[in-house]
């Protein structure tokens, strides 16, 4: 709920981010996940790039030592490549967030009757009375440094609405283009997802890099599902490049209402994803499903927490990893199941292939459990290919190297297969098959 | 001569099982080889299929006129040789189609032909699933994942049907089946057999017999090769026990 005004909202946030500075590894929901090589990075990012608009929002305020670490160059939107050569081709609407600003001039946008999108910025925030009240609820600027990052800086995001009972019939994309084509650059794509009661909406949210120079990018989506509503997100890391990427999912789910969220990290030198979804009241539903394919010196952590805070509820997760070369993944999955939430379903598993000795995983399934009538559980596995399997495979004539591309694809599919969308599927499974070597 | 083994031996984690085996299969010609548990015939299985913990300690294989002993198991199969296993692997996210097309593909561009047409192919599996009358559906299903025994063990036999091997070697294929599954694995092996290819039939019970009826039969014991014979032998060996012929072993 904002009851600031924006300007104040964002210095509140900046200060908080300072504050809480960027956390190390002795934070506990970062042990795994280094920040160091990043921290040098940002420097250099916040060094070459400046917000102008922040000086204005932060004159008055307790920033002074960050805001006189940046300098006064202005991001270069000539430089632009369009983003369509990056988008997928999997749905009609495009939202084109450009180093995370929206442009609509970058966009293809179709009348649909029930859907409006339009940019999130501070004047909406204040005018607007749904999304000034659904604007850092799901994502409040407490929940980690990064998100209080986002908020300070994200100027121009994207609201996306859905009218009561409204079924948008395809897939609408948000394309995230962080071009760093001419230096360094820090990004803060910031959208906003609501679903009025009874709407259906399928949001798929792609990053991607261009250039050479590093993004690092910090990233806020927050989903607010009214009651009976259905909303699936995508969150796809198929295309990043070197873009460091660390981006914050949290989403609301009222009665009967369902999220269901998919995350595909394929691609990228660092990707730390935290998904928050709350059920808010009773019947919500919760599916929380990814897989990271990673290879190289690829790092990619996924902290996800389901919170339980009323009887009824249910949720399901799968998340899966493999992991070639010297790559790193992390899973952390929190669920939370309140004294109140009685008669609450909860499961969770999560599984990784290590395929070489180089790679490693940390996987943390973190079951917190006050309510006493309730079915959860979960299982977490770690391991090899399975070597009679693959002898197996070998033994009906397919090669070694096949066989064992055969497995650790079947392995990843499973995930995959879950996507409701042909096309997207279509396209990730010939990503992940030809990351791995296989056919599809 | 499809397959001639001379004084095989191997062994695992230094332990000599096979201590010294020649057989020669020639084509048409089912050979059984039984024994008593430990006796080395699963060993045997291993080696020629070319399962990597088994270390071969001496003798030769030739096979289709290959050293055999020198080929990655996928070669082995490429040339024709066929395990079916004791225990088939469970493969999760692997359809049984998906799996067989990669085998038949791969083993068809290993001679120098273009892989089958999806339609052909699809009717090819469809005609040699009711050999051992497997339903349909079989075929999207994950690779073995969750089959019964009986369902694993007629799968096998379905691959060999697709795969068409020169050499088939039924790896205790009978153990854990009732009657109606054993006739129905049997059915699938006999409508295979033909004057062109040969098969190595590894059984601990005389009851399969009844239904692959075997050219020649040899009793494994303690890593060799202690008598052959005709099918009499399997009939005698029901009758008597092995017992009978450990003794004569150890007299001898």
């Amino acid at each position: 709920m904002m009851s600031a005004s924006m300007p104040t909202l964002r210095a509140h946030a900046l200060a908080r981010f300072n504050e809480l500075g960027v956390p190390t590894t002795k934070h506990e929901e970062w042990k795994y996940t280094s920040l160091r090589k990043l921290v040098d990075e940002l420097d250099s990012v916040l060094d070459s790039v400046l917000v102008d608009e922040l000086d204005d929002v932060l004159d008055s305020v307790l920033v002074d030592e960050l805001v006189s670490e940046l300098d006064s160059v202005n991001v270069s939107k000539d430089s632009l490549k369009t983003s369509s050569q990056t988008s997928l081709k999997t749905s009609s609407q495009t939202v084109t967030l450009f180093n995370g600003t929206y442009r609509p001039d970058l966009s293809t946008l179709i009348d649909v009757e029930g859907l409006t999108i339009c940019e999130l910025n501070d004047e909406l925030v204040a005018s607007d009375e749904k999304v000034g009240a659904a604007f850092t609820t799901a994502a409040p600027i407490d929940a980690h440094a990064f998100v209080a990052l986002n908020t300070a800086l994200a100027t121009s995001g994207v609201v996306i609405t859905v009218a009561k009972n409204a079924t948008i019939p395809t897939p609408l994309t948000i394309t995230c283009v962080n071009d760093a084509q001419t230096e360094n650059v820090l990004t803060t794509p910031r959208v906003l997802v609501i679903a009025e009661e009874g709407a259906s909406v399928q949001v798929i949210e792609s990053h991607h890099a261009q250039g050479e120079h590093t993004a690092v990018e910090v990233g806020v989506t927050e989903i607010i599902a009214h009651a009976n509503s259905n909303v699936t997100y995508v969150k796809l890391l198929v295309d990043v490049g070197n873009t460091h990427h660390i981006g914050f999912t949290g989403g609301h789910i009222y009665r009967d209402a369902v999220i269901r969220a998919h995350t595909f990290c394929i691609d990228g030198t660092f990707t730390r994803n935290d998904l928050e979804l709350k059920l808010m009241e009773p019947g919500a539903s919760a599916y929380l499903d990814g897989v990271s394919v990673l290879n190289e010196e690829q790092f990619a952590d996924n902290h996800t927490v389901v919170d339980h805070l009323v009887p009824h509820c249910h949720s399901e997760e799968l998340y899966k990893g493999v992991y070639d070369g010297k790559s790193t993944g992390v899973f952390n999955g929190k669920i939370f199941v309140r004294p109140q939430a009685q008669k609450t379903t909860a499961y969770q598993s999560n599984h990784s292939l290590l395929l070489s000795d180089r790679a490693s995983v940390n996987a943390k399934p973190q079951l917190e459990i006050f309510a006493d009538d309730v079915k959860c559980s979960h299982g977490a596995t770690m391991g090899q290919l399975d070597e009679e399997a693959v002898f197996y495979l070998q033994a009906r004539g397919i090669g070694r190297d096949e066989a064992r591309a055969l497995m650790t694809y079947a392995f990843a599919a499973e995930v995959i297969e879950r996507l409701p969308f042909d096309d997207l599927r279509t396209y990730l499974e010939e990503r992940v098959a030809n990351k791995l070597g296989a056919q599809p | 001569m499809i397959i001639d083994i001379k004084d095989l031996k191997a062994g695992i984690d230094g332990t000599e099982i096979l201590k010294g085996i020649s057989l020669t299969v020639n084509p048409g010609e089912v050979h059984a080889i039984m024994g008593p548990n430990g006796s080395g015939k699963s060993t045997l299985a291993s080696v020629l299929a070319g399962r990597d913990e088994y270390n071969v300690l001496g003798g030769t294989v030739e096979f289709n006129g290959h050293d055999l002993l020198d080929m990655s198991p996928e070669d082995r199969a490429r040339e024709g040789l066929f395990l079916a296993f004791q225990y088939p692997v469970e493969i999760p996210g692997v359809s049984t189609a998906n799996f067989l097309k990669s085998a038949v593909n791969e083993q068809r561009k290993y001679r120098g032909l273009p892989p089958l047409e999806p339609a052909a192919f699809l009717a090819l599996m469809r005609e040699r699933m009711k050999l051992v009358e497997m339903d349909p559906s079989f075929l999207q299903r994950s690779l073995n994942d969750g089959f019964s025994g009986g369902e694993k063990k007629r799968n096998e036999i379905f691959q060999m049907a697709m795969l068409e091997p020169k050499l088939a070697i039924l790896d205790e294929t009978d153990s854990g089946l009732d009657i109606d599954a054993l006739r129905i694995v049997a059915g699938g092996v006999n409508a295979l057999r033909n004057s062109e290819n040969g098969m190595i039939v590894i059984t601990h019970y005389q009851r399969l017999l009844n239904y692959i009826v075997p050219d020649f039969v040899h009793v494994l014991w303690n890593g060799r090769i202690v008598r052959s014979g005709g099918k009499e032998l399997a009939l005698a060996l029901e009758e008597k026990g092995y017992d009978w012929i450990k003794q004569e072993t150890a007299v001898a």
